[in-house]
């Protein structure tokens, strides 16, 4: 009963995906109107570190964003964006950098002007970097050392792809960046290639228009770019005080995610269905006490990392969740069966389409694919799921457990076991 | 960097009014004699507000250096009640604003 169904209910129709990609003058345009009573235009600039020239700068540029144009000074948006009751912000991922501006509707032609005047005009003023900047990016590094989890799967990623994906989202804390640096930075940054206008709550025609004129001053083609990524993986272990004890146990793949990964992820993941209960994931059940074991999926356009966050009290409670785990992720790995298999897949297919739900979601899952040409929507996603059997599944899954694993001990180096001692 | 009412933008903006009122300003400002003591206009500027203060600070260490350094001779000319060597005089076409925005970019 419970397998016809869930194999019966196939995603008909994602409502909200965007409805067509719009290349206008070289720069593409997507927008999708769901009569949400906000508005929101996403400036998607193919910038993240990946792409960096000089490591941090990706760093600096974001936290450079909405200061001085030549049309305005930060002190004028900040005011002129207070009177129109909008939101400016910026966030940085391995591949992207977002400029989104959320605002009520009707005030898209002052919102997209700011976010535009950035991207064409923005002074990279000496002074501003100093004064503002500086100190923004010096308390982020500051706040990601309290934070083990994050430490970890930034020292995975150097770990497992060296250069380009491998360097890190922070600027190191004795960086040599100056204001210039970010300039050339952002002036090969921003082309019109390497940049996508989506909108949420706003009519397609309407951005257009409005990115169409300006946006012709900027060149043509981006200068960035990045080699393709391959997977190395090996280990590091950092001292780290104050919080959990951290082991990352990672595996990477380059090359297009797969679907059947998304799928063992999905089958792992110990968050459970209905809060406060402990769910069929087969990590849970042979936890020891105050552990907890996080499933990472990071998919990224050519290669993908795959890994097990497991944060305890304890070098040697970390140790035994690690070994159950590691445990549970190899008898996976060997294949899933009948409900199992569905189980994953139904999972999997869920978080994909919630992702989908939010703006942020929307805009990280579908963002890159408008960028790069190919259908914006979920429904390929959804099919490449569908489409997964137990032979594939067990195939991908079986060559990924028997790659060199990235493995990152973040904590008391002294008492956290090493990638052996967990049955690797 | 404006500190009160000015009509030099529009005066720049005209290309007659500047012809005619350049040479007239050339002669006042030998005349109010800093440009004998090797002083930019924005070194007479008094120090004591926060505005000048925040625009100081942004100065490059390197322009601090020549600030420095323009004070202490002059005050050092000031001091032997004789003006600087000719030669050491600040010629009409390196007058420069360093603490005005435009200059701080």
């Amino acid at each position: 009963m419970l397998t016809a169904r869930a194999s019966s209910r196939t995603v008909q129709r994602v409502a909200r995906n965007f409805a067509t990609v719009v290349d206008s003058a070289g720069v593409k345009v997507a927008a999708v109107d769901n009569n949400q009573p906000t508005a929101s235009v996403t400036f998607l600039i193919k910038a993240g570190s990946r792409f960096e020239s000089k490591p941090g700068v990706a760093h600096g540029l974001k936290n450079f964003a909405f200061k001085s144009s030549a049309k305005r000074s930060a002190l004028g948006t900040v005011r002129e964006s207070e009177i129109y009751g909008g939101v400016l912000s910026a966030s940085l991922s391995r591949e992207h950098l977002a400029l989104t501006a959320e605002f009520l509707r009707g005030d898209e032609p002052y919102f997209v002007d700011v976010l535009t005047s950035f991207v064409t005009s923005a002074k990279f003023a000496r002074h501003e970097y100093n004064e503002y900047v500086a100190p923004a990016v010096e308390s982020e590094i500051e706040e990601s050392k309290f934070n083990p989890g994050f430490q970890a799967v930034e020292a995975a990623h150097a770990v497992a792809f060296h250069n380009g994906l491998g360097s890190s989202l922070l600027a190191s804390p004795h960086n040599s960046i100056t204001h210039e640096d970010i300039r050339s930075f952002a002036q090969s940054a921003f082309a019109r290639d390497n940049i996508a206008v989506l909108g949420t709550g706003i009519d397609q025609t309407t951005l257009t228009s409005l990115v169409e004129q300006s946006l012709s001053k900027i060149s043509a083609t981006s200068q960035l770019s990045s080699p393709p990524s391959s997977y190395f993986g090996g280990e590091t272990r950092l001292q780290a005080h104050g919080g959990p004890q951290t082991v990352f146990i990672g595996f990477g793949s380059a090359g297009r995610p797969s679907p059947e990964i998304a799928a063992l992820a999905a089958f792992l993941s110990t968050t459970p269905s209905v809060k406060w209960s402990q769910g069929t994931s087969p990590i849970t059940a042979t936890l020891p006490k105050d552990t907890a074991v996080e499933v990472v999926y990071l998919p990224y356009s050519d290669a993908s990392l795959f890994g097990l966050l497991v944060q305890g009290p304890t070098g040697s409670a970390v140790k035994e969740a690690g070994k159950a785990a590691v445990q549970a992720l190899k008898t996976a790995s060997n294949g899933l069966k009948g409900d199992d298999l569905k189980k994953a897949l139904v999972k999997a297919k869920f978080a994909a389409a919630s992702a989908v739900d939010s703006r942020e979601g929307l805009l990280s899952v579908l963002g890159s694919k408008v960028l790069s040409g190919h259908e914006s929507s979920l429904d390929s996603t959804l099919a490449s799921l569908d489409k997964v059997s137990e032979n594939a599944f067990a195939k991908a899954a079986s060559s990924l457990v028997k790659t060199k694993p990235v493995f990152v001990a973040v904590g008391d180096v002294a008492t956290l076991p090493y990638v052996d001692e967990l049955g690797l | 960097m404006p500190l009160g009412f000015t009509l030099a933008p529009k005066v720049l903006a005209s290309k007659t009014l500047t012809s005619w009122i350049t040479p007239v300003a050339h002669w006042y400002a030998n005349l109010a004699g800093y440009r004998r003591y090797g002083l930019k206009y924005d070194d007479l500027v008094i120090e004591e507000y926060e505005d000048v203060q925040k625009a100081l600070n942004r100065l490059t260490p390197r322009e601090q250096y020549d600030r420095a350094f323009r004070m202490k001779r002059a005050s050092h000319a000031s001091v032997l009640h004789n003006v600087l060597p000719k030669e050491e005089w600040t010629k009409p076409e390196e007058v420069s604003n360093p603490l005005s925005p435009a200059d701080q970019m």
